[in-house]
């Protein structure tokens, strides 16, 4: 018997038309959703092309829990809990740099890029048992790397990453597959977007198609777009929202881009002819019809539960702090090989995400207006019916489609949620 | 070194554009700017921005949508404006060329989020103007702002900094 409050009753809380308020708001729920999801499940940490080169590191959290990701010598990617083994110091307190130990300045023990015991001062009073082999740093014990993105889960035993990825993988390959070598890189450095709200609204909100027009309606004014039918099914928008399983949900644009069949409609636009280096790249590497219906159809917009968020050429994702508070990340989608493609998606970047861009921070400020007005009790539902009697089983793919206004993925969301939360709960 | 006329008129440009900022004077604060219009918030101080992400990196047409999407009516995260105050401070003034200043300041701006969080937000950093003088007039070409907390987590930015 523990301390711990009996586990939440989810199935109580959870339905297919309507979730309850407090699963925003309750302490508790935080708690046992960091136990759950963020500190025993899958999530995304980052990319390979972050730590390029032997003893490149950079700074991440899984949930709550301070790591490092590392390149060691013999080029292996490490995920290490940012922890002296010695007393709890906080052992890398910079964001990111190129190292071959790490040195606590508390009492001065280092640690290999590996993660291994390198050295301490005055041993000899540590006693027989001692031994600095077993004092390494604690490792992250499930890593899984797909296309270069890096995920991990901090429990030993659970659900294969192949499992957790399931069909959703081939998002993660069309990121991969607009580039001419079929890697992207990440590497124009991370905005970090502070929202006081609770985490869960940012992957509902990430694949919702019905905000847009309301929510961003001064960005379609101020550059033209409103009125033009976009995100709007009665207005004739074709683009569609998907239910990959597993929590992982797409908003998909191809149906709308087809339509006229204009490539790059995904990248302002942009004529072919003026990325004459990157479309003979593509051409050389996949042939000219697989290239041109890539150019069409474009990236993907997705959510990988729980954190990673493939925003067509942007990279998000988040750390949840509190049930009030999520720290969102972004950053441009750069394609290996693609010089003439990476200067303008990161402009394009700068345009869409972040904290002083022109459409993140009128999804910060209505997550935070809901954070607030889910402070009132009633009328306790938030309502999720959207979509609920015309979405269907794509017969191509097997996969939950609807309507691009439709809450066919936040249903999603809570469905895998809901199964996962009362997994744990049984189990314990 | 500048003249002390000099000084006073670059001095009198800078608190100008602060008062614009603060009240959120959009059509004033945009007449400012000239056509190569660099206004810039980088990550960090030897961001590039060939290969850096930045918090805004904006040239003339995007202030341009920048002011147009503020008096949409419809930029929630400034619907209302957020009520602002700055101090411009430790300035430094130099001449780049016979008719272009260098101005170096710091400052400090309370910023309070009436839109959603009513959070009194306190940002502060290091300012960067390029000013030339046209016909007489002195007119902004570039405006970098270097956020003291540029690489932490920010709350919304979509005011004028
Ligand atoms: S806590 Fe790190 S060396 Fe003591
Ligand atoms: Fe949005």
């Amino acid at each position: 018997m523990t301390g711990r409050p009996k586990a939440t009753a989810y199935e109580n809380l959870i339905f297919k038309e309507k979730v309850h308020g407090s699963l925003y708001t309750d302490p508790a729920i935080f708690q046992e959703e960091m136990d759950t999801i963020f500190h025993k499940g899958w999530v995304f940490v980052g990319h390979t092309s972050e730590v390029p080169n032997i003893g490149d590191f950079s700074r991440r959290f899984i949930g709550r829990q301070p790591i490092i990701i590392t390149r060691d010598r013999d080029d292996n990617v490490n995920l290490l809990l940012n922890r002296c083994s010695h007393r709890g110091n906080l052992l890398c307190t910079r964001a990111s740099g190129n190292a071959s130990t790490f040195t606590c300045p508390y009492h001065g023990w280092s640690f290999g890029l590996d993660g291994g015991m390198r050295g301490m001062p005055m041993k000899v009073a540590m006693g027989d048992a001692f031994k600095p082999s077993e004092m390494g740093l604690a490792k992250v014990p499930r890593v899984g790397i797909h296309r270069g993105f890096i995920f991990a889960s901090l429990a030993k035993d659970g659900m294969s990453f192949d499992d957790y990825l399931g069909d959703a993988k081939v998002l993660l390959d069309r990121a991969a597959d607009l580039s001419p070598e079929g890697e992207i890189t990440i590497s124009a450095g991370w905005l970090k977007h502070r929202f006081k709200a609770n985490w869960k609204m940012l992957p509902e909100n990430n694949t919702d198609g019905y905000h847009v027009g309301s929510t961003h309606l001064s960005m379609l004014l101020a550059t033209g777009v409103a009125n033009s039918g976009a995100f709007n099914e009665e207005m004739g928008d074709p683009s569609v929202i998907r239910d990959w399983g597993g929590g992982h949900t797409e908003l998909d644009f191809a149906p709308r881009y087809r339509e006229s069949g204009r490539p790059f409609q995904w990248f302002g636009g942009t004529r072919p002819e003026k990325l004459p280096n990157y479309v003979a790249a593509m051409e050389a590497a996949y042939g000219k019809q697989e290239t041109a219906k890539r150019f069409v159809d474009g990236p993907p917009h997705a959510i990988i539960f729980p954190n990673l968020f493939l925003a067509e050429l942007n990279i998000t994702y988040f750390y949840p702090v509190s049930p009030n508070e999520v720290i969102q990340y972004y950053t441009p989608l750069l394609l290996k090989g693609a010089p003439e493609m990476n200067k303008r998606a990161i402009r394009q970047t700068e345009g869409a995400m972040g904290p002083g861009s022109f459409l993140l921070p009128e999804d910060a400020a209505m997550a935070e207006r809901n954070q607030l007005g889910l402070e009132a009790q009633y009328p306790e539902w938030l309502d999720l019916r959207r979509g609920l009697d015309r979405e269907a089983v794509d017969a191509e793919n097997g996969l939950l489609t609807s309507a691009v206004s439709d809450e066919t993925t936040n249903r999603a969301f809570w469905r895998h949620y809901l199964t996962l939360m009362s997994e744990a709960k049984s189990a314990s | 070194m500048v003249s002390e006329q000099e000084y006073r008129e670059v001095e009198a440009f800078i608190f100008k554009e602060a008062r614009y900022a603060d009240e959120s004077a959009y059509d004033d604060w945009e007449a400012l700017w000239e056509d190569d219009a660099k206004y810039w918030v980088p990550t960090s101080p030897d961001a590039d921005t060939e290969v850096d992400i930045s918090h805004i990196f904006d040239n003339r047409s995007r202030i341009a949508t920048r002011i147009r999407q503020l008096k949409s009516g419809f930029r929630h995260s400034q619907t209302p404006c957020s009520p602002m105050r700055r101090i411009i401070s430790n300035i430094e003034i130099s001449p780049l060329n016979e008719h272009e200043y260098e101005v170096a300041a710091n400052f400090m701006l309370m910023e309070l989020a009436v839109q959603s969080t009513r959070d009194m937000n306190l940002w502060g950093g290091a300012i960067n103007y390029r000013l030339r003088r046209v016909e007489g007039e002195l007119r902004l070409f570039y405006k970098k702002i270097m956020l003291v907390d540029a690489d932490e987590p920010i709350a919304n930015l979509a005011f004028l900094i």
